[in-house]
């Protein structure tokens, strides 16, 4: 009885020993694989890319890889981007009629991307849609209104560009629209108009996913207290760590999540880090400079705009003027949200082809790094594909469910 | 004497027979129309109601006692799919006009959503048959002038995509790629940009309609579309010498390629002595146009049935003479007769135009089958007429547009 005791006992030792080494072993050597087999088999969604302004000229074409920017279809194989919304962007400054003529033209640019390359691509427009392209080993493409201003103070145009397939429109851009406040521009409105809410509760019907990055936070307040529906913050990072009012504060990262809301994690380096942000104020006339050359090498095309942008900053970098920028950066605020906001409320939305990556972030191929990062940080594997896209999808999902809710109850 | 007692016996019987079935055809023949108007899918390929959904006082959904249009009206006279146009004056134009026709576009799916009971809103002829066995409305947009899509053939593909599925090349004036009917030429028909976007709306899978446009502008689009096409709402000129309305040879023509004129019930289309006697006291239809827009100012309701109102009192006071619906049979009979019954259909042009005696609004569509089916026509050529001849084009219109996307 005591040898069996004693035997049973060498026995489990033993066994623990061996375990407590394979996974050492695990983590030391085969995280990669484990990280690999994880990411490829997750559905990643990505809520902010802004490759859009690259399909307008007409000369680039989404199906083939090209040497400059982040996104395309064989990098987004490549790193496993199953799902990406492509943001319809102008500058704050159009408004009216012409705004909402560009804004179309921005949408029929993705669709017509969707439609030349139908065996990559499809327009999903609800999270089941997104699913079921997985399941096709398609691409889900999805369209979001970067700016309340292509609306033209018009719910009707609103619902047109739902109609169209848009699922999500952020409230503002860097400056105020007609009804809501921006985060980067001085306040008039005090948040949201009425014909601001009005917006908000139109979107909640259409089962649009209304977007807080950019705006006011004042119009936040506004728009968490009308919306029936989870809000997104669908590019944006945490206040806590790096302090740009683009970024949100650790108390609305937690209003949002408690109403079942999401932040989506923006890579650019100037929301990432601090110190890159510090330097960049330091000399203004980097900034100046920096804009400058841009307009000098790409004139008024908006989407080269974006990519050389993200090009000079690194040649600031390079020369030692600004510092260099990890990509690591990303899962020190993904881990910060989490933390803050619990593992619910958590994506990403990268900004790329709109925004200067950190090293290590060059474009969608790196994509499984992150997957990667949270395993080693401890993250479930559960838990990592909340983050990589499950986050987005639910909220997705109870969006659609309150604007059936909606139509049918009036 | 037993076979002469027979002979007399079946001799009676025939003539009692004749008599009775003489008497019956003539009581039944009404009942019978009815009974195949009801039946059908009833398509009208040009409605301006639209622009009334924008007045305060009109509810598509009630009876109106002034327009042609509202569901109580199409449920009454069995009219069961309707495009609903999309209209601007042709002088707009640039962002302002494609803004203005989204705004048009969302109010037909707004009415629909409010009225969704009776209403469906459909893209393609297979929903228009399902939404006839549901015993709902089918409703349809078309835009009415290229004016509309700014020049750019993007928004095109975007008015498609918002469920758009044929548009007028043309209204009054040119655009900017189109010769207008009621212009001076200025394209010499369709530019190549233009042809273009006949070639486009191919690929969407947006019927290209004729009416309004050039004679040289329809031969252009004849020539480049691969596609059947459709005169939504015109007429025919041998009757009605308007240059609205088609020719016969043009009528042959886009018969020949598969095409359907829808005809128009406008009194000035309709008969050439109201166009002669209208042309005399208020000019040509664009000067009146305009003179319409003026007094209406920014009201899409006013500009729809000021027409209407105005010839009415003209009529009643004797200046304008009186024209019967049966003018409209005239324009079908003869346009088959130029075709065959494959190419005809119904636009009537309801709450954009002046309607004849007898069809003030579209409660008074069963007297069209009724007197179709007096003329002899039988019951599947009525059914092509009054609707199948359309949705054909509509199928083939889709089939194109699916092989050339498979391109």
């Amino acid at each position: 009885m005591r040898i069996e005791m004693l035997r049973t006992f060498l026995a489990v030792g033993l066994c623990i020993s061996a375990g407590t080494f394979l996974a050492a072993a695990v983590t030391a050597g085969d995280t990669s694989a484990r990280a690999r087999k994880l990411h490829f088999s997750s559905l990643v969604v990505d809520t902010h890319d802004d490759t859009t302004q690259r399909l307008l000229d007409g000369k680039f074409d989404l199906g083939a890889r090209s040497s400059t920017g982040s996104i395309d279809v064989p990098r987004m194989r490549e790193g496993n981007l199953g799902a990406i919304f492509f943001s319809i962007w102008i500058p704050s400054k159009i408004t009216g009629p012409e705004a909402v003529h560009r804004a179309m033209l921005q949408i029929d640019a993705v669709r017509e991307q969707i439609r030349r390359h139908p065996k990559d691509l499809v327009l999903a427009t609800t999270a089941a849609e997104v699913r079921e392209a997985h399941k096709q080993r398609k691409i889900a493409a999805l369209l979001g209104v970067e700016g309340g201003h292509m609306i033209n103070s018009n719910l009707g145009v609103l619902r047109s560009y739902a109609a169209l397939g848009v699922r999500y429109m952020t409230l503002t851009h860097s400056g105020n629209d007609e009804w809501a406040d921006s985060s980067t521009d001085k306040a008039v409105h005090h948040g949201l108009t009425d014909f601001g809410k009005d917006v908000v509760r139109e979107m909640n019907r259409l089962g649009m996913m209304v977007d807080i990055s950019h705006v006011s936070d004042k119009t936040f307040c506004d728009a968490l207290e009308t919306s029936k529906a989870p809000l997104i913050a669908s590019h944006s990072s945490c206040r806590a760590i790096c302090d740009a009012r683009r970024n949100m504060t650790d108390e609305m990262i937690r209003d949002l999540a408690a109403k079942g809301g999401i932040v989506q994690i923006n890579y650019h380096v100037g929301f990432l880090s601090q110190e890159f942000r510090n330097a960049e104020k330091a000399h203004p006339e980097w900034e100046q400079a920096i804009a400058a050359e841009i307009k000098q090498r790409c004139g008024d095309n908006e989407g080269r705009q974006l990519i050389e942008g993200d090009r000079i900053t690194r040649e600031y970098v390079e020369q030692g003027k600004l510092p260099r920028v990890e990509w690591t950066k990303i899962i020190e605020h993904v881990d910060h949200a989490v933390k803050v906001a619990g593992i619910d409320h958590v994506g990403l939305g990268s900004d790329f082809d709109g925004a200067n990556m950190p090293y290590g972030m060059e474009d969608a191929t790196k994509l499984p790094k992150i997957t990667e990062a949270l395993l080693q940080k401890g993250y479930s594997e559960g838990d990592a594909r909340k983050i990589l896209g499950e986050n987005t999808l639910r909220v997705m999902t109870e969006v659609e469910g309150v604007s059936r809710k909606l139509n049918a109850g009036k | 004497m037993r076979r002469l007692l027979a002979c007399l016996c079946v001799c009676s019987c025939l003539c009692a027979g004749l008599l009775f079935s003489h008497r019956a055809s003539a009581d039944d023949l009404a009942e019978r129309a009815k009974k195949l108007h009801f039946s059908s899918i009833v398509l009208d390929t040009h409605d301006d109601t639209t622009q009334r959904f924008f007045s305060k006082t009109y509810d598509l959904g009630k009876r109106n006692p002034d327009g042609h249009v509202d569901i109580p009206r199409m449920r009454e006279g069995g009219m069961n799919a309707i495009f609903f146009s999309i209209w601007i004056d042709g002088r707009i134009m640039g962002p302002p006009a494609v803004q203005k026709a989204l705004d048009q576009i969302d109010a037909v799916h707004e009415n629909v959503r409010k009225y969704s009971k009776a209403l469906v809103f459909c893209r393609t002829a297979a929903e228009v048959r399902e939404a006839h066995t549901q015993g709902k409305i089918a409703a349809l947009v078309g835009v009415e002038g290229g004016h509309m899509i700014g020049n750019d053939i993007r928004v095109l593909r975007m008015f498609g995509d918002l469920g758009v599925r044929y548009m007028t090349l043309s209204h009054f004036y040119n655009d900017e790629w189109a010769d207008s009917s009621t212009a001076k030429p200025v394209h010499n028909g369709l530019t190549d940009f233009g042809k273009d976007i006949v070639r486009e709306m191919n690929r969407q899978g947006i019927m290209v309609d004729i009416s309004h446009v050039s004679d040289k502008t329809f031969y252009d689009a004849l020539e480049v579309s691969k596609a059947p096409l459709i005169a939504s709402h015109s007429s025919c000129r041998a009757i009605s010498n308007h240059k609205r309305n088609m020719t016969d040879q043009m009528i042959k023509d886009l018969a020949a390629k598969g095409g359907v004129i829808q005809i128009n019930y406008h009194l000035p289309f309709l008969s050439q002595e109201f166009n002669d006697a209208q042309t005399a006291l208020e000019g040509d239809i664009v000067k009146s146009s305009q003179k319409r827009a003026k007094k209406c100012g920014d009201d899409p309701e006013c500009v729809a049935l000021e027409q209407d109102r105005k010839t009415r009192k003209l009529i009643s006071q004797g200046k304008l003479p009186h024209v019967s619906w049966e003018k409209i049979i005239e324009h079908i009979d003869h346009a088959i007769k130029l075709v065959g019954p494959d190419h005809v259909g119904l636009g009537s042009d309801f709450d954009g135009a002046s309607m004849p005696d007898g069809m003030e609004d579209c409660s008074k569509l069963p007297k069209i089958t009724e007197a179709l089916m007096r003329r002899g026509y039988s019951d599947d050529d009525i059914r092509k007429i009054i609707g199948g001849n359309t949705l054909r084009v509509m199928e083939q219109t889709e089939q194109i547009s699916r092989e050339l996307q498979a391109q």
